[in-house]
């Protein structure tokens, strides 16, 4: 096995504020292997687009305190990230790892068109021959089907919503990264062009053969694109597992409360659930594990020491839980929906 | 949209006289509803009523302007009152035996054919004359101040929004926010005694003017030379007179446009900082600021009565300030109507400029798909 | 928004005026421009209206002690007629702060009362106000002034004032009507409109005190606009006043070449202080008062 494109090592992320460092992120750990998509979820407020931020060196209010984010490039090498001189941290962006932001809408600046955009980004990277970037540009923008002499010319705010997140995603293919970054790329979109975006998502991936990762609190398009998926609550990482492990077999209660809280088509099995209680303080966190206030199966071990990742009954799958057995007992070991065998 | 149909219709518009009205009044709605139109209609309103204001003042009110001068005139019996009114008449361009609403008429032909009047005192000077003579002082003065200001106004913006919170930042904002809130000829006043009476820095007396006495106008060094020295005074005062609105507005723009998600995202996309300072956050940043600058050039051309007058500085305000002090009516309704068209002409300059550089303005927005 | 209802409600079932003045003295002393910005305005309304009724006026020209500086008799020094400085800035601040309150209020009550109009009634009265308004904004509002105080020579505070207020005004509808056209649609105005309270009531009891906020601000500025153009016209020589205020001090000193005096520093210098000091204040206590009223109302 050849190392993974990303390699992320106890990676903590704080925010000053008046009362205090919010730990918005702590030692979180993941790899990513190439051609993989590791999808990030969790609810608002648990520490994903702060560790999507931070993977690219974009932290602004907030400062990367510990950890190693280690990249390996193409020919073999790998470098840290965090270490690299700012040049060659801005070179390293979006020529190696692009990222496709939440805001797509705004992601572009309203007075120049796309095109100068796509050109300001090739530039900026050292393709100087305006002919070649934009015969790229036209080839990428036929690929996510937008008709590309029309876009190409218009200003931003002349596209609909779902072509500019495909535009988006065309920008974040210019210079072929091995690595691209997806923070909720669909969360602005209606429901159809959210379908038409993940099936493109899926089409460009099998094509082009890049490394994902896709950060959503929408558990069912991240059950339709990851291979492996991890959980993150308080800015923890509390469950690393395959997609279907994680799905069908989750080992950590919050993993469980927030399948409980997908919609399912086949409604006739109740309502959705969702997790009573709000997600914690990040200045003060709770003593403990940090989802014991809203965790149903807590006993008072959980409210004395937090756990560490600890592996569970199937293979190459961790939980952040002393009580996951109990969760085993509770959701079993079949193929089937969690909502369902809990409803 | 009648009932006929579109032949019908024509036939209608073109055949019947009242089609005719029906068509016009369709065509004042359609440009009511056109912004461009509605601004300029907003343009000539303005003006009119302006205009219509003072000659109400001057030719209306009991013990007006006329019947003073006519008083004047006939006063030591140089002239019979028939002479006298026939004089002021023809003065200010104006039938004084005619009915009001025929005065006014004639006032506004006049004032079409850009006719406006000529001065009381000097009889055969034109107001129109008078005017172009104090139009270059000041166009040079608060012109070359309020371009400066904005200048360097927008380039500490910028600078004090990127160092938010250092001293660059807190010198020049503080200062900025204090010389936006003085009343600008105070502080005019102010720098004239302490640094041109108290300390004796600046050769105030000798300042005065536009140019020194007895020198040859002329392309000449000596000359251009003499103008900038005299005119150095007026354009810092308008400089410190507008600076600070600048460099407030520009740093709150810069800070705006800093957080904008588009700045990340160029971040991300490895854009150097200088790219990125230029094109996607001053660019921005100063959109709404041009728009203001174009607002401002109207105001250069009315100068500032206040600190002309401190400075002797023979511009427009200068000159509107004597033609008060002389009650020379016609001049001070000139450059009045003057001072309102060029503010009024500048204000749609401005939504002009905004449309062109802004490219979400002004175009049709929104393709669907 | 029956959140914010409610809130109001709330809000309205405490003990009045004072719970709401303790408060915003609270959210002031956080603000210490602010609270200097109040400091001085007090200061000066003291110190202008309450100061002269202890005061005699002195004045008495003395020819043999023109500019004389610094003294126990003259804490400042004399003017150009030998008089004590001190004493006329005690006495010419009531004018201009006078005037400058009516303007202020004559605005602010042409605005609220011009925006509500245009709002409630609607359709073409309410064309023909924002298109009186439009205009009234764009003129250059200095030398129209000017040219009006030339021609129609104001000589009283009440005249002066009301030419003043003819100008003001228009900055403040637009918010007035925007305002009221908002809360037309919010449900506490709805249930009044329901209950048939009648328009007064509504207008006075439900949607004024909503904005308070932009009132008080609009008064203050349109207070620092009034000063700006009553000290304009006086160094102008366009209103003659009591001949007794602290811009006619300035007036003096221009027109009677005082100002190139090395001697005369203080006696100019003073009144100047005073004006420039009472606009900071009011500008400095307007910007806490944005701050506190609606952080989003921050001007530039």
């Amino acid at each position: 096995m050849t190392a993974p494109v990303l390699a992320v090592d106890d990676l903590s992320v704080e925010y000053p504020t008046r009362r205090g460092p919010a730990r918005a992120v702590r030692e979180v750990s993941f790899t990513v292997s190439r051609g993989e998509t590791l999808a990030i979820i969790g609810e608002s407020g648990s520490g994903k687009t702060t560790l999507a931020v931070a993977l690219i060196g974009l932290s602004r209010a907030a400062h990367v305190t510990s950890g190693r984010i280690l990249y390996t490039a193409a020919d073999g090498s790998t470098e840290d990230v965090r270490t690299m001189e700012p040049d060659e941290l801005r070179r390293w962006r979006w020529r190696e790892c692009a990222m496709v932001f939440q805001a797509a809408l705004n992601s572009f600046n309203p007075v120049l068109t796309i095109w100068d955009q796509f050109l300001d980004t090739a530039r900026a990277h050292g393709m100087r021959d305006a002919r070649q970037v934009r015969d790229r540009a036209r080839e990428l923008l036929d690929l996510v089907h937008l008709d590309a002499g029309r876009v190409l010319r218009a200003y931003p705010h002349e596209l609909s919503g779902g072509m500019r997140q495909r535009v988006c995603i065309a920008v974040a293919l210019l210079l072929r990264p091995q690595l691209v970054i997806f923070d909720e790329p669909t969360t602005a979109l209606d429901i159809l062009t959210q379908r038409a975006i993940i099936d493109l998502l899926r089409d460009l991936r099998a094509k082009l053969g890049f490394a994902t990762i896709f950060i959503s609190h929408d558990l069912s398009l991240a059950a339709e694109l990851a291979d492996r998926v991890l959980t993150m609550y308080a800015g923890r990482a509390v469950e690393r597992a395959s997609v279907s492990d994680l799905f069908y077999r989750p080992r950590h209660p919050y993993s469980v409360g927030l399948l409980r809280a997908v919609p399912r088509v086949s409604g006739a099995l109740g309502s959705v659930a969702s997790i009573p209680g709000s997600p914690p303080d990040l200045v003060r966190l709770p003593h403990g594990c940090t989802y014991h206030p809203r965790c149903p199966l807590v006993i008072d071990a959980c409210k004395r020491e937090e756990p560490a990742l600890i592996p569970v009954d199937t293979p190459e799958h961790d939980a952040r839980c002393i009580r996951w057995k109990a969760v085993a007992e509770l959701v079993g070991t079949e193929r089937r929906a969690v909502a369902e065998k809990l409803a | 949209m009648t009932t006929a149909g579109p032949a019908g219709a024509r036939l209608d518009a073109q055949t019947f006289p009242y089609g005719r009205y029906r068509t016009a009044g369709r065509w004042l709605g359609r440009t009511w509803r056109s912004p461009a139109m509605r601004a300029l209609t907003k343009a000539v309103l303005t003006i009119w009523i302006t205009t219509t204001l003072t000659f109400g003042l001057i030719r209306l009110m009991p013990g007006s302007p006329v019947d003073i001068k006519i008083e004047e005139l006939t006063r030591d019996g140089a002239m019979t009152y028939e002479e006298a009114r026939g004089m002021v008449g023809a003065l200010i361009a104006i039938d004084l035996d005619a009915p009001v609403h025929e005065q006014y008429l004639s006032f506004l032909e006049h004032l079409a054919r850009g006719d406006l009047g000529a001065s009381f005192l000097s009889s055969g000077t034109s107001v129109s004359s008078i005017i172009l003579a104090v139009l270059p002082w000041t166009i040079l003065a608060v012109g070359v101040g309020t371009f400066l200001s904005f200048i360097v106004g927008v380039l500490i913006g910028l600078v004090a929004a990127y160092r938010r919170g250092g001293w660059f930042d807190n010198l020049f904002v503080t200062g900025s926010s204090i010389v936006s809130s003085i009343q600008p000829y105070l502080l005019a006043v102010m720098i004239i005694v302490v640094f041109g009476v108290q300390l004796r820095w600046l050769p105030v007396a000798q300042m005065r003017g536009a140019t020194t006495p007895g020198i040859a106008p002329g392309f000449t060094l000596e000359f251009i030379g003499d103008v900038l020295y005299h005119a150095s005074l007026p354009i810092l005062m308008f400089f410190l007179v507008h600076i600070g609105h600048w460099v407030l507005s520009m740093k709150s723009a810069t800070l705006g446009s800093l957080e904008e998600d588009y700045v990340a995202a160029a971040r991300a996309r490895g854009l150097s900082d200088a790219r990125i300072t230029t094109a996607y956050v001053g660019r921005n940043a100063i959109l709404p600021l041009v728009q203001q600058l174009a607002i401002a050039a109207g105001f250069i051309v009315g100068g500032s009565i206040l600190i002309e007058t401190l400075l002797v500085y023979p511009g427009v305000g200068y000159r509107l300030d004597r033609a008060i002090a002389q009650r020379d009516y016609p001049v001070m309704q000139g450059i009045l109507l003057v001072i309102t068209a060029s503010v009024v002409v500048a204000n749609l300059v401005a939504d002009l400029v905004y449309s062109k550089i802004d490219p979400r303005i002004g175009r049709p927005g929104g393709a669907s798909g | 928004m029956t959140a914010a209802a409610a809130g109001i409600g709330a809000a309205r079932a405490l003990p009045g005026w004072v719970e709401s003045t303790v408060d915003f003295l609270r959210l002031l002393s956080r603000r210490p421009v602010g609270l200097l910005g109040l400091a001085g305005i007090v200061f000066f309304i003291l110190f202008a209206l309450v100061v002269p009724v202890f005061v005699p006026v002195l004045d008495a020209t003395d020819v043999t002690a023109v500019y004389q500086g610094p003294s126990a008799a003259h804490p400042l020094g004399t003017d150009y007629a030998g008089r004590d400085v001190l004493n006329q800035l005690v006495h010419g601040g009531r004018e201009i702060l006078v005037t400058a309150a009516l303007t202020g209020f004559l605005s602010t009550l042409t605005a609220v009362a011009l925006g509500a109009i245009a709002a409630t009634v609607g359709g073409k009265v309410d064309a023909v106000i924002v298109a009186v308004n439009d205009v009234v904004l764009t003129i250059p509002h200095f030398p129209v002034l000017v040219v009006a105080a030339a021609l129609l020579r104001p000589d009283g505070v009440v005249v002066l004032a009301l030419l003043l207020a003819a100008l003001t005004w228009s900055a403040l509808l637009r918010q007035i009507r925007a305002q009221v056209l908002s809360l037309r649609e919010r449900d506490y105005i709805e249930a009044a409109r329901a209950l048939d309270l009648g328009l007064p009531h509504i207008v006075f009891r439900e949607i004024l005190p909503n904005m308070r906020s932009y009132i008080v601000i609009h008064f203050i500025l349109g207070v620092t606009a009034a000063i700006y153009l009553i000290v304009g016209l006086v160094v102008l020589g366009l209103v003659p006043l009591s001949g007794k205020n602290w811009a006619i001090t300035i007036y003096f000193a221009v027109n009677q070449g005082a100002l190139y005096f090395r001697d005369s520093f203080l006696s100019i210098a003073s009144p100047i202080a005073m004006i420039v000091l009472f606009q900071l204040s009011l500008v400095f206590f307007v910007s806490a008062l944005e701050d506190i009223f609606d952080p989003r109302l921050r001007r530039s």
